[in-house]
């Protein structure tokens, strides 16, 4: 991953020095909603950054509402 | 239950799982579904293994639609009677991403206001148009980001496609997700590298699997 811009902050050198390629794994590969069931926790250098508790349903909202005309 | 990893014109020899289980070939007319065991639970482990399979996948076949982690059908029936109604969609989507790869981009900066931040259209002054064009282009610069245009401009040759996401975090303006010729990408990052956008900030990683451009599939 690279990087061009202004002054970065102090999150966005988290991301990039640690895991970013987790993150946009993460993104890639479960956006656009899932359904199982479980835990996942996201840490950089024993710090979790994202907790995700999934008992039901994590999806997004154009796959839960009704479609327009259906 | 089967788990589903990517949609491809033909599959690949001797193709395995995200834990080493042989792929199951479910056969359409113009496209081949590859299946295998049932989603496992949801982990950062799993969630690797699965990205690792669908990635050798799609370095084996010419044209790879991903599908995302938990995607799966009850049986290879009723995967058909979801998958043959848009066998002409899926088709499109295999034709578009064929001998092509996925780059990400994440923009990071001020940037204009997000459509949600904005005031209601109609209560904000406006040199010019009334509050329905001001509606309609608060709409069109959500969706394309003008912004990025001297960007784009730099990548014209090697980008086949394109799709924005905006997004209402702080800081994160927007996903850009660009299509380009596999064996490109150096000279993608390399184009990237030399653009300098005034305010923003670019992160950019691929090549991927072009995740973003898949339509979604047997999600439960």
């Amino acid at each position: 991953m690279t990087a061009q811009g202004p002054k970065r902050s102090t999150a966005e050198e988290i991301v990039e020095r640690a895991d970013a390629s987790l993150l946009e794994i993460v993104d890639h590969v479960l956006n656009k909603g899932v359904m199982l069931q479980g835990e996942v926790f996201l840490g950089v250098a024993g710090v979790d950054l994202v907790y995700l508790r999934l008992s039901a349903l994590l999806c997004a909202a154009d796959r839960v509402l009704p479609r327009a005309g259906k | 239950m089967i788990g589903l990893y990517a949609i491809v014109r033909r599959a690949p020899r001797e193709a395995v799982g995200a834990r080493a289980e042989p792929l199951l070939e479910i056969g359409f007319e113009s496209f081949c579904v590859l299946a295998g065991d049932a989603p496992p639970a949801l982990s950062v482990d799993a969630l690797r293994a699965h990205e690792a399979a669908v990635r050798r996948i799609a370095e084996a076949c010419a044209a790879c639609l991903p599908a995302r982690f938990g995607a799966a059908a009850a049986d290879e029936e009723a995967l058909r009677r979801e998958l043959a109604p848009r066998a002409a969609e899926l088709l499109e989507a295999l034709q578009l991403v064929e001998g092509r790869e996925q780059m990400t981009l994440r923009v990071h900066g001020r940037g204009p206001a997000p459509l949600a931040d904005a005031p209601p259209f109609g209560l904000r002054p406006s040199p010019a148009g009334g509050p329905g064009t001001r509606y309609l282009e608060d709409r069109r610069r959500a969706r394309h980001l003008p912004e990025l245009d001297p960007l784009r401009t730099a990548l014209a040759s090697l980008t086949r496609a394109e799709r924005v996401e905006r997004h209402s975090e702080c800081g994160l303006l927007a996903s850009v997700y660009h299509l380009i010729d596999r064996g490109s990408a150096q000279a993608y990052l390399r184009a990237v590298d030399a653009t300098r956008l005034e305010g923003f900030r670019i992160l950019v990683s691929g090549p991927w699997p072009a995740w973003s451009f898949a339509p979604e599939v047997a999600q439960p």
